[in-house]
C-alpha cells in the first residue's frame, strides 16, 4: 500500500471512532504527528472537526428517514441505536439515501429497545417510504387490458406489480403514527391491535400514500408482487378458508379493477 | 495557448438547484441564467427527484456537480457510479462535469465528506492519472474544485494552488474555482487569498462558486449558509478581471432563504462580475494585457471575529437532500 493510501485508511478509521480524537491519548500523538496545527487550531483538534462532522452527517441523514422512530424511542435509546448501527453497518453507498437500508433487521435484533415491536415496525414502515419516495417511474396498467386477456390465458397470466409499491404486515398502525409524529404532533402510541396490513405506494401524483388491506387482497397483491402466476396467487386467496373462497368468486374482477386504479400493476405478461 | 474557459460556453450567472425552491421556480421562472444540480441528488432511479429535474431542465441550462467522486480516495471511483454519472450528464445535456479535489473513501466506508489531500508528489500523480481516464470516460470535460478545509498534512510539500494547478494543467481538465472555499481556506490556514487567485491558471477556470460561511473565530467552516462576504466578492472580482466571463454560481444550503433573496444574491454577484469585465475591456481597449491586473493597494483584509450568529452544526453539500422528509412537510 502506497503511503497516501495509508494514511487515508488511518484517518478513516480515526474518522469513524466514537471517542473524541482529544480524550485518546494515542490518537492525539498519531494526530500530531501527521497534522500541522496552527496558532489557533491544534493537529488533534483539526482531526476533530471532521471527525464530528462524520457522526452529525450520518446521525442526521438517519433521523431524517427515521424520524418517528427517533421519536417514539426517545434520545438516549436513538443515540444508542444509531451509533451502534454505523458501528456495525459503516456507510458503503456512495449516496446517503441508502444509509438506513439494513436498520429495519438491525431494530428487530435490538431487543433492548424500548417500545421493540412498534420500533420495529415503525423503522420497516419508514424505510419502505425511502424506497417507494424514488422507485423506478412505471407506466399504471390500463384497465381495459383486463378485459382484454384472454379466458385461456388468464390462469397462467403475471399480473406485474408496480417498483413503487411495497406491502408491510405490521402489528401497529406505523404509517399513521409515522405521518402523526411528521407533522409534529405527539400522538399516544397504539396498542398491539389485529395484523396490520398495508400497502405504502406512489400514487400518480408521486405523493406518498398508504392503504390498509384486508387479508385476502393482501395475499392476493403480495403473491403478484413475488411473480407468482394468477391462478397460483388465486390459490393461496382460497387457502384462507371457504369466506375468502367465496369472495374470489364474486370479488376478484373488483379487486383487480381497485389494483389497477391505484396504480399498483403496471403490466400483464401471459405466459 | 489554452482557449479562454477551455473553450467551454460562459452560461452567465446561477444558482444552485435546492428542493425548497423548486415550486418558486416552476411557477415564476424566474431569471436565473442556470442551475447546478448535485449530481447525487438526482442519480436515482424515479418519483419527484426525477420529475422536477425534468420539469426544469425544460426550462433552464442545468450543470452538473458532484460530492461522491472522491477522485483521490485509495480506492478508484467505482464504475457504476461514474456509469450513473455519465447518464446524468446525458439526459440533462451537462456542459461539463465537475466534482472536487479531495478523498472520500477508504476501506470500503464511505465518509460522506470532501477530505483535503495532502499537497505532495503522490497525490498529484493519483489524481492526474484518474481524472485523464474519468475525463475520456465521461465523455466531456471534468472539472475539480478547490475545497474549503480544516485540517493541513505535514507531508504537504507545495501550497494547495500549486497542486490544483500542476494537477488541471498534466490531467487537461478544467478547474471549478471556488472564492468562498479560498477565503475559508486562506483564514484557516494563514495564507494569502489574493496569491491563491492569482496563480491559478485562469483559462482553466470553467466555472466559479460563490457561497456564504460561518465563523466560528479560531476557523470558519464552508456552511453555505448566508451570502457572500465582500471580501469574497473582491476576490472574485480579481478572478473574473483575470479570468474573463466565467460561469458564476451561488451556492446556499443552510438556512436556506426564500426564492427572492437568493436572487438578490444572484444579482449581487451579476454587478461585480459586469464591473470586472468592463475593468477588463478598458484595459484591452488601451492596449493593456487584460490579464496583468494591477493589485489594488486597498486590499481587504482577514478579519479574524466570531458570528453573532448561531454557530451552524455543520456543513452539507448541496443542501437538503430531496427525500421522504419533505414528503408531508411540503
Ligand atoms: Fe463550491
Amino acid at each position: 500500500m502506497t503511503d497516501l493510501s495509508e494514511l487515508q485508511r488511518w484517518m478513516s478509521d480515526a474518522l469513524t471512532r466514537r471517542r473524541a480524537v482529544e480524550r485518546d491519548p494515542a490518537q492525539v500523538a498519531a494526530a500530531r504527528a501527521r497534522f500541522t496545527g496552527n496558532e489557533r487550531v491544534a493537529p488533534e483538534a483539526q482531526l476533530e472537526t471532521y471527525r464530528e462532522q462524520f457522526w452529525l452527517r450520518h446521525t442526521g441523514a438517519l433521523l431524517e428517514d427515521f424520524e418517528a422512530l427517533a421519536h417514539v424511542i426517545e434520545q438516549q435509546a436513538w443515540e444508542r441505536l444509531v451509533e451502534e448501527y454505523l458501528a456495525a453497518h459503516p456507510p458503503s453507498s456512495f449516496t446517503l439515501r441508502d444509509l438506513g437500508a439494513r436498520l429495519p433487521e438491525f431494530v428487530r435484533s435490538a431487543s433492548w429497545l424500548p417500545h421493540h415491536s412498534l420500533s420495529a415496525d415503525l423503522a420497516a414502515t419508514e424505510w419502505a417510504y425511502v424506497e417507494v419516495f424514488d422507485a423506478v417511474d412505471s407506466a399504471p396498467l390500463d384497465p381495459s387490458t383486463l378485459a382484454q386477456i384472454p379466458e385461456h390465458a388468464w390462469e397462467r397470466a403475471r399480473l406485474l406489480v408496480a417498483p413503487s409499491v411495497r406491502l408491510l404486515e405490521l402489528d401497529f398502525p406505523a404509517p399513521a403514527l409515522r405521518r402523526q409524529i411528521r407533522l409534529g404532533e405527539d400522538p399516544e402510541l397504539p396498542a398491539r391491535g389485529e395484523a396490520h396490513l398495508v400497502v405504502v405506494y406512489r400514487g400518480s401524483d408521486r405523493n406518498l400514500r398508504h392503504e390498509r388491506l384486508d387479508r385476502a387482497e393482501f395475499v392476493l397483491l403480495s403473491g403478484l408482487a413475488r411473480g407468482q402466476a394468477l391462478l397460483r396467487a388465486t390459490e393461496a386467496v382460497i387457502a384462507l378458508g371457504p369466506e375468502a373462497e367465496a369472495r374470489v368468486e364474486s370479488e376478484l374482477g373488483s379487486w383487480f379493477g381497485h389494483f389497477a386504479a391505484r396504480g399498483w400493476l403496471t403490466g400483464v405478461e401471459l405466459a | 495557448m489554452t482557449r479562454s474557459r477551455l473553450g467551454l460556453p460562459d452560461l452567465g450567472v446561477g444558482a444552485g438547484l435546492r428542493v425548497p425552491h423548486y415550486r418558486d421556480i416552476l411557477q415564476r421562472q424566474p431569471a436565473v441564467d442556470f442551475f447546478e444540480v448535485i449530481s447525487e441528488n438526482f442519480m436515482l432511479a424515479g418519483g419527484k427527484p426525477r420529475y422536477h429535474l425534468e420539469q426544469i431542465a425544460e426550462r433552464y441550462p442545468l450543470v452538473q456537480h458532484g460530492v461522491s467522486l472522491g477522485i483521490g480516495s485509495p480506492e478508484e471511483p467505482a464504475r457504476e457510479y461514474l456509469t450513473a454519472l455519465r447518464d446524468l450528464a446525458d439526459r440533462i445535456k451537462s456542459p461539463w462535469v465537475s466534482d472536487h479535489f479531495c478523498w472520500c473513501r477508504a476501506g470500503g466506508t464511505e465518509l460522506h465528506d470532501l477530505l483535503p489531500l495532502p499537497y505532495t508528489p503522490e497525490a498529484i500523480e493519483r489524481v492526474v492519472t484518474r481524472a485523464k481516464r474519468i475525463q475520456d470516460f465521461l465523455g466531456r470535460p471534468l472539472a475539480l474544485e478547490n475545497t474549503s478545509s480544516y485540517l493541513t498534512y505535514r507531508e504537504s510539500s507545495m501550497p494547495e494552488w500549486e497542486f490544483i494547478s500542476e494537477v488541471a494543467e498534466r490531467a487537461d481538465i478544467g478547474l471549478m474555482f471556488d472564492v468562498n472555499n479560498v477565503y475559508v481556506s486562506a483564514y484557516n490556514h494563514d495564507f494569502d487569498p489574493y496569491e491563491f487567485v492569482r496563480n491559478v491558471p485562469h483559462e482553466r477556470i470553467v466555472q466559479i462558486h460563490l457561497a456564504g460561511h460561518t465563523n466560528l473565530g479560531r476557523y470558519l467552516l464552508d456552511t453555505h449558509s448566508g451570502p457572500a462576504l465582500d471580501i469574497v466578492l473582491d476576490l472574485y472580482r480579481e478572478t473574473i478581471e483575470l479570468a474573463g466571463p466565467v460561469s458564476t454560481l451561488i451556492e446556499w444550503d443552510e438556512d436556506i432563504p426564500p426564492l427572492e433573496e437568493l436572487l438578490a444574491e444572484v444579482e449581487r454577484a451579476r454587478a461585480v462580475r459586469d464591473g470586472a469585465l468592463a475593468a477588463r475591456a478598458r484595459r484591452s481597449a488601451l492596449g493593456l494585457d487584460a490579464s496583468a491586473v494591477p493589485a489594488r493597494p486597498e486590499r481587504y483584509r482577514i478579519v479574524r471575529e466570531q458570528d453573532t450568529r448561531r454557530a451552524s452544526p455543520g456543513w452539507k453539500q448541496g443542501g437538503p437532500r430531496e427525500g421522504v422528509a419533505h414528503e408531508e412537510r411540503s
